[in-house]
């Protein structure tokens, strides 16, 4: 670490270059790796609210809450414990006087069903009738207030909001919570129809019986519209920005051994061990990494602070680690390109042969 | 025991018709407390001989021999552990590392060499000697050529090595300079029993050799 650090110390705006551009991708990595987390979240927050472990859809609803409607004849067979829930989820606009209206997902459920009870509100109460409901804390940033009276689609009636929920969104749509009536009533369903499924924290849960049939949560989150695709995009741009930063890295260390071959090899000459000479450029690497990695990490966190609330970013310790952790590695498979040329320096070369 | 013994030493560069005889059967012998010192034009093998009694290039042929052990045959990591503690270099050019100062040069030996080195008291009386001790702080861009090859100088001896090795040492030095450096040369070999080795053009240090040697087309031979 002694000649790394001195040549760092020493050639302060050529190391300078290099730390500025990992810190640039380090932040790139973090903001992406925030959205990415942040909007996956969106897509499962109540999923993930109510520990989902098994949900039971019509077999012909394409792995989709709001296309499934489950009727009594399917639910014959079901015994739901306090672990099992009945859901019905329909998308509605939701309006009120002097606000915006809002694109949402209607979640009707039974009061005495865990849904219900474990409602997380920070704010409010929970809803007591038909004509009350409860809303993502979404609707609050936007300027709803307690005691709003909202239409749902271009129904008549109106509803009280009561309460505001913490992480209540599914498919990146803020939720509303009401009575499952209320959602029959949105979704013009037959009387016979119950409800879109059920969602289960046991594990074991099964229930396939004519066209209800069980989905693990992983199948039934990786069905959510756009869920895989933006997942997948999301993690191609981080995948090629860590392939960028190994070659950067690589690269410049390549250039700056190349230009100091002389040097090694007087270095060798005088009996400086390679080992020392790879271990500085191994330091090198890590010293340059973990400074702009750090750099950007303490950015993101300025960011985060100034980014307003409604952004879907989620900066947690994992992605902390994991883009430290990620650069580091690549830096130090970057550094391991010039190490080559070193072992195989001559040091008959320092005499000018 | 000869410090520094090689026998029958043949370097042949290149093959076939491009082949070049470099070093021709040369034999040669330095004892410990000695200046000796190995003159000829460019282009004799002199370069080339101080590369194989320096160990860092094998001989095509031959025996080199230090304190008696032969090294002709060592391994690159044995070869790079007899130069750090037993031969000093001084090279012609790029001899310090840019981005140390002159203080880290002697640091950087001292992280790879724990024990032997020159005490602080007598690395402040060489720089002393060498007219250096006000650029401990300096960077080696911001010496001058004469500056740069002293520093080179104390650092090859700070390792407190038993063979010296320079090639060209007084080349950038001032008469005045080169009669210090000369005087240095004689006193490290005589008062800390060194084999000095110096291949030069520079007649000047003739006066402080116990031996001369002419190297010419790739052979060695003793003047008078």
């Amino acid at each position: 670490m002694f000649l790394a650090f001195k040549e760092i110390k020493h050639e302060k705006i050529r190391y300078g270059l290099i730390v500025m551009m990992i810190f640039l991708i380090s932040y790139l990595i973090f903001m992406l790796s925030s959205l990415a987390i942040g909007l996956a979240e969106e897509n499962t927050q109540a999923l993930e609210s109510w520990q989902t472990q098994k949900v039971v859809l019509n077999k012909n609803a394409n792995i989709s809450l709001s296309q499934s409607v489950l009727n009594k004849d399917d639910l014959k067979n079901a015994s739901l414990s306090k672990n099992e829930a009945y859901l019905g989820q329909v998308p509605v606009v939701v309006k009120a006087n002097k606000r915006s209206s809002i694109s949402a997902q209607f979640l009707g459920v039974k009061r005495d069903q865990f849904i219900y009870q474990d409602q997380e509100l920070i704010a409010g109460r929970k809803s007591k009738n038909k004509s009350e409901v409860t809303a993502d804390q979404a609707l609050q940033l936007k300027g709803y207030k307690l005691g709003d009276k909202i239409k749902l689609n271009d129904s008549k009636q109106k509803y009280t909001i009561v309460g505001f929920v913490k992480n209540a969104k599914i498919n990146i749509a803020p939720i509303i919570y009401g009575d499952l009536a209320t959602w029959k009533k949105l979704k013009v369903a037959m009387p016979n129809v119950v409800a879109s499924g059920i969602i289960s924290k046991n594990a074991d849960y099964k229930l396939n019986h004519k066209n209800a049939k069980t989905y693990d949560v992983k199948t039934f989150i990786n069905k959510l519209p756009g869920y895989t695709a933006q997942n997948m995009t999301f993690e191609l741009m981080i995948g090629f920005l860590f392939i960028i930063s190994l070659i950067i890295i690589a690269v410049f260390l390549y250039i700056l051994t190349m230009q100091k071959m002389q040097n090694y090899a007087v270095m060798r000459a005088q009996g400086i061990p390679a080992k020392t000479l790879v271990a500085a450029t191994i330091g090198q690497a890590v010293i340059l990494v973990v400074t702009g990695a750090v750099i950007g990490l303490l950015l993101m966190e300025l960011t985060i602070l100034m980014m307003p609330k409604s952004v879907p970013m989620d900066f947690t310790p994992a992605i902390m680690l994991a883009g430290v952790g990620g650069m580091l590695l690549m830096g130090i498979i970057g550094s391991l390109i010039p190490v080559r040329s070193i072992l195989k320096v001559d040091p008959v070369k320092a005499i000018g042969e | 025991m000869a410090a520094i013994q090689l026998e029958k030493i043949n370097k042949v560069y290149g093959k076939g018709g491009a082949q070049v005889r470099a070093l021709k059967d040369v034999d040669f012998e330095a004892e410990s407390g000695e200046v000796v010192l190995i003159m000829g034009p460019s282009g004799a093998g002199k370069s080339t001989f101080l590369t194989i009694i320096g160990s860092l290039q094998k001989p095509t042929s031959g025996s080199v021999k230090v304190d008696g052990e032969e090294i002709s045959q060592l391994s690159a990591k044995k070869t790079g552990a007899l130069r750090l503690n037993k031969i000093g270099f001084i090279l012609q050019a790029y001899n310090l590392v840019p981005y140390l100062t002159v203080q880290d040069q002697f640091v950087l030996v001292d992280k790879v060499k724990r024990q032997g080195n020159l005490s602080k008291e007598e690395l402040a009386k060489l720089m002393e000697q060498l007219g250096i001790s006000d650029l401990a702080k300096k960077y080696p861009g911001e010496l001058s050529g004469g500056q740069k090859q002293r520093v080179a100088i104390a650092r090859a001896l700070y390792a407190d090595p038993a063979i010296i090795l320079a090639d060209e040492p007084t080349a950038s030095l001032d008469s005045e300079k080169v009669k210090e450096v000369g005087q240095l040369f004689k006193t490290m070999a005589k008062e800390r029993n060194k084999a000095v080795i110096l291949v030069t053009h520079d007649p000047r240090l003739k006066e402080y050799a116990d031996h001369i040697y002419e190297m010419m087309d790739g052979q060695l031979s003793k003047e008078a």
